[in-house]
């Protein structure tokens, strides 16, 4: 199959420390890869060097689609009712017809199971509640890999499985997906590949039961064992 | 109360003149102030000291000041000669666009990062993540102060006294004071004042409430 997502020595520099040494990530399509490791192990950095969230200091990027996002805080449209929240950008820059956009966009707040707050404001809805619309809000632009900027971490243990639920439907429909997460079990569970990365640099990938089952590097046995805890 | 029903044509007709600066100041420098706010912001440095130094200036010197500099400025050092009124009220728009640029500066920081992100996303241009996401949140956090400002200038206008010329109801109240030594008309002019800025502040409130709609916990 091919790579819809080539990129090759990513080196990114903030303006005093450097998220990303060397980096090369590829994907292919139907591909879903979760990303794993400690905080400000470069892990955003590298999925939000994807879309140009940030822009890279070095390397190349080929990416050949288009991409949508979630984030770990929702970033819903405050001002917007749900529905709206959808159906915005097809309408403005796909210039979609606003029926249509409507439609559509019913269509996909049903599938996050939440039609019925289509014509809420966010600020109404909970935490797990947003987070299913952002994901339908990110899916209405009908991008070909859909980047998870750990959609669940701001998310009460209780609720995450909601918004994890309507996640895995994406990776049962083939939706080419980089999961940045520390669910380790949705890793094991849904990921194709996982890959993890310590210290701005890609320590270990491979299939879930490589990283989880038999993992080969010291650092990624000690992460392991403070996430893990069953 | 024959004697302010006397009087009382004369103050009317400055209460036009007092509602004409007051329009005119705020349909012009309402918009005047976004583009200085937005030029404080740009890359282009330049161009954002200069914004910040209109502002800078515009704040930092008495309104007064600045009624006496532009009444002398425009017939000394432009050789244009420009009537009190007109002065006065471009004097105005320039000083309140100051201060309403100031107002949307603080609007645009108090917008979460993440929506400038999830716009750049989700693919809208600038153009649309301004005056779709942007603009209508910065709304909310601007209204209060916008409208503060707004009030402030209904008693502002009272200064065009002070270059003379312009028969505003404040010149008109003082020269009936001077003619009839009866301190009512200041009485009733502050009368006057008072109820213009009570309507502003029913219209404010009115305004607010719609613009944060979006933030009121509804019924579930």
């Amino acid at each position: 199959m091919e790579n819809i997502l080539e990129m090759k020595n990513i080196v990114k520099e903030f303006d005093n420390c450097t998220a990303l040494h060397e980096v090369d990530f590829s994907l292919k399509k139907g591909e879903i890869v979760a990303i794993i490791g400690p905080s400000g192990s470069g892990k955003s950095s590298l999925l939000r060097c994807i879309n140009g969230l940030n822009t890279i200091t070095s390397g190349s990027i080929e990416l050949r689609g288009t991409t949508g996002m979630v984030f770990q805080h929702f970033n819903l449209f405050p001002h917007m009712t749900c529905i709206k929240n959808v159906a915005y950008a097809p309408i403005k820059v796909k210039k979609m017809d606003k029926e249509e956009a409507y439609k559509k966009g019913m269509e996909l707040l049903d599938m996050v199971g939440l039609a019925s707050k289509a014509d809420d404001y966010p600020n109404h809805l909970s935490g797990g509640q947003k987070q299913r619309v952002a994901i339908a809000r990110a899916l209405a632009m009908e991008p070909d890999i859909m980047l998870f900027d750990e959609a669940t971490s701001a998310l009460d243990p209780e609720i995450t499985g909601e918004v994890l639920e309507v996640m895995k439907r994406l990776a049962e429909e083939h939706m080419t997906m980089v999961v940045v997460t520390h669910e380790m079990g949705f890793a094991r569970e849904v990921a194709d590949r996982v890959v993890f990365m310590d210290h701005g640099k890609v320590v270990e990938e491979g299939t879930p039961e490589e990283i989880f089952e038999n993992p080969k590097n010291e650092r990624l046995k000690s992460f392991l064992s403070t996430v893990i805890r069953a | 109360m024959s004697e302010i029903i006397g009087y009382m044509p004369l103050l009317m007709d400055g209460l036009l003149i007092t509602l004409v600066i007051f329009a005119l100041t705020l349909i012009f420098s309402l918009p005047l102030g976004l583009p200085i706010a937005l030029g404080e912001e740009v890359k282009f440095k330049p161009l954002a000291y200069l914004c910040r130094a209109y502002v800078w200036i515009f704040r930092g010197t008495p309104l007064m000041l600045q009624l006496f500099f532009f009444y002398f400025f425009f017939p000394i050092v432009l050789n244009i000669r420009l009537d009190a009124l007109p002065t006065a009220i471009l004097t105005f728009i320039l000083n309140y666009a100051a201060y309403f640029a100031e107002i949307y500066r603080g609007g645009f920081k108090s917008i979460d990062r993440g929506q400038h992100e999830a716009a750049f996303a989700l693919g809208l241009s600038k153009r649309q993540t301004m005056f779709g996401i942007l603009l209508p949140q910065t709304m909310k956090a601007i209204l209060p102060p916008v409208f503060n400002e707004v009030i402030t200038l209904v008693k502002d206008t009272a200064l065009v006294m002070s270059i003379g010329g312009v028969a505003d109801i404040m010149k008109n109240a003082n020269s009936i004071v001077n003619r009839t030594s009866s301190i009512t008309p200041l009485v009733v002019a502050g009368a006057i004042y008072l109820i213009l800025t009570f309507l502003l502040t029913i219209g404010a409130n009115k305004i607010e409430r719609y613009f944060g709609r979006y933030d009121q916990r509804g019924d579930q």
